[in-house]
């Protein structure tokens, strides 16, 4: 299994580390360079932590675990309206992309009101698409479970809440996990009681996101979605001039690849791993919701017999 | 007069109350409207659900015409032209910008920094121009506010809403579903004491 750990450390000599964790079957994710400082976000297989460990102390560097690195959160908001926005939802969204996650932000269209609000097809499955989804709801505790009851139908991807009540999770139907003290805030949110509520709500999508990723160890990915990655970066020139942000943006299980996908999608299933086998026999190449991108999503082990 | 006399939320949801009314707190300030509103009532119940928001309002100057701060005559004999001469510089921006879209730039001349020449038939033209509203406070003040209640307060489920606009008072009462008479009369309740409130 690969941890997810991100580091912090000064530029200086930061490649030695970078190649440890390559020779050690590891994958770098990102790589962001400020001037003199450099923040990796990488993944690490488990029982090689310590060596990786030793390097970052002899290089002077800080290594965390970073729970939220390589997933695709969906910030779910009723709307695009200024009831939401700018505020709470880019705060939101941006604190778990700091904290190593892709965030891409949803308003629903008629997401509004506890009796009207409903979920469309399109906007279902494309929330599907993602590793969590995270519903920024509003101050009123009557609202939010009314709400709660009819809104995600259909999601099969945990449910994060937020709202301004303190409410325990079993009292949110249908919600995987609730957290407090957000509600309605239309001012920025920087003073320390509601970073130190940002930090809870990372608290918690890092452990709905632990308990998915011990569900895929149970049953692995015939190819793990960094190999996939890497793999299509060495061999599809086409992404590296791609100008999207994160142009294969990973998933706890899968790959979102955003070029065309009929234009794309018979290259990728034809690309080769070294270990002989192709794409298309680890795993499915499907178009995404999302614009006229790729997913990937690798086949398990039962199904193919073999983990690459 | 004071900011903001009387400022009460209400609610049976004291969380949700605490919350409305920090969110209404913010949107005051972000439209700089503080200045503007005396007393404000606000009553929630989401288990109606009904939203009511009254208000007593001290809005600014009334609006400002030309002849207000300018002196406004014919031109010279035997031409079609009006002549402006203005007192308070303050206002030519605004004037200028209204003079060019009703007339057309180039029938507007400037000989002078206070003088303004308008080539238009200055007997029919000439008290449509002394009237002409050059700024108006009061009505820029009520379109931000109604952008803060209707937009931005309101929770946006509540869709369906009634109001009242005046310049001394606003009442906004919304809900998801149809308005009941009882809730429109806790409104003009609320509003009532607002206005025994300020007369006390």
């Amino acid at each position: 299994m690969l941890e997810p750990i991100m580091y912090v450390g000064g530029a200086y000599k930061h490649n030695h580390l970078v190649e440890l964790v390559e020779d050690l079957g590891g994958y770098i994710l990102q790589k962001n360079m400020m001037q003199t400082e450099v923040v990796l976000l990488m993944l690490v297989p488990i029982n090689d932590i310590t060596i990786v460990e030793a390097k970052a102390k002899e290089l002077l560097g800080k290594l965390t675990r970073a729970p939220l690195t390589g997933s695709e959160i969906a910030t779910v908001a009723p709307t695009l309206a200024y009831h939401h926005l700018p505020h709470l939802d880019c705060d939101v969204a941006e604190f778990l992309r700091k904290q190593g996650a892709k965030t891409n932000m949803i308003g629903l269209a008629r997401g509004v009101g506890k009796r009207i609000c409903q979920l469309t097809a399109y906007e279902r499955d494309l929330i599907n698409e993602h590793d969590v989804a995270v519903f920024i709801l509003g101050n009123y505790e009557h609202c939010i479970i009314e709400k709660s009851k009819k809104l995600y139908e259909g999601i099969e991807i945990p449910i994060v809440v937020t709202g301004a009540p303190e409410l325990r999770t079993e009292d949110v139907p249908n919600a995987t996990a609730y957290v407090g003290n957000f509600g309605r805030i239309l001012h920025h949110m920087r003073h320390s009681e509601e970073l130190r509520t940002l930090d809870k709500l990372s608290e918690v999508i890092g452990n709905v996101l632990d308990d998915v990723r011990k569900e895929i160890a149970k049953d692995p990915p015939s190819v793990a979605p960094p190999r996939i990655k890497k793999e299509i970066e060495e061999q599809v020139q086409e992404i590296i001039d791609s100008l999207h942000p994160l142009p294969i943006t990973l998933q706890l299980n899968g790959a979102r690849v955003k070029l065309p996908y009929e234009e794309f999608h018979e290259m990728l299933e034809n690309i080769k791993f070294v270990e002989g086998v192709t794409m298309k026999e680890v795993a499915q190449v499907l178009p995404s919701k999302m614009r006229d991108f790729i997913l990937i999503k690798p086949r398990p082990k039962s199904e193919t017999g073999f983990v690459i | 007069m004071e900011q903001l006399e009387t400022f009460i939320v209400e609610s049976p949801d004291a969380v949700g109350a605490k919350t409305t009314r920090s969110l209404i707190m913010d949107t005051i300030a972000d439209l700089s409207l503080s200045r503007v509103i005396g007393r404000l009532r606000v009553f929630v119940d989401p288990v109606e659900p009904v939203f009511i928001f009254a208000a007593l309002l001290r809005l600014g100057t009334p609006s400002i015409k030309l002849k207000d701060f300018a002196k406004v005559d014919m031109g010279s004999l035997g031409k079609d032209e009006i002549k402006i001469e203005i007192e308070k510089e303050a206002y030519t921006i605004k004037l200028l910008n209204k003079l060019w879209a009703r007339y057309g730039k180039e029938n507007i001349e400037q000989p002078d920094k206070k003088v303004l020449i308008v080539k238009t038939d200055p007997i029919k033209e000439l008290d449509a121009m002394r009237d002409l509203v050059i700024e108006e406070p009061q009505q820029e003040v009520l379109d931000r506010l109604i952008d803060a209640i209707a937009l931005r307060i309101i929770p946006e489920g509540f869709r369906v809403r009634k109001h009242e606009l005046s310049m001394s008072h606003v009442l906004f009462v919304a809900s998801e579903d149809t308005l009941k008479p009882e809730w429109l009369a806790k409104a003009k309740d609320m509003l009532e004491s607002l206005r025994r409130e300020e007369n006390a």
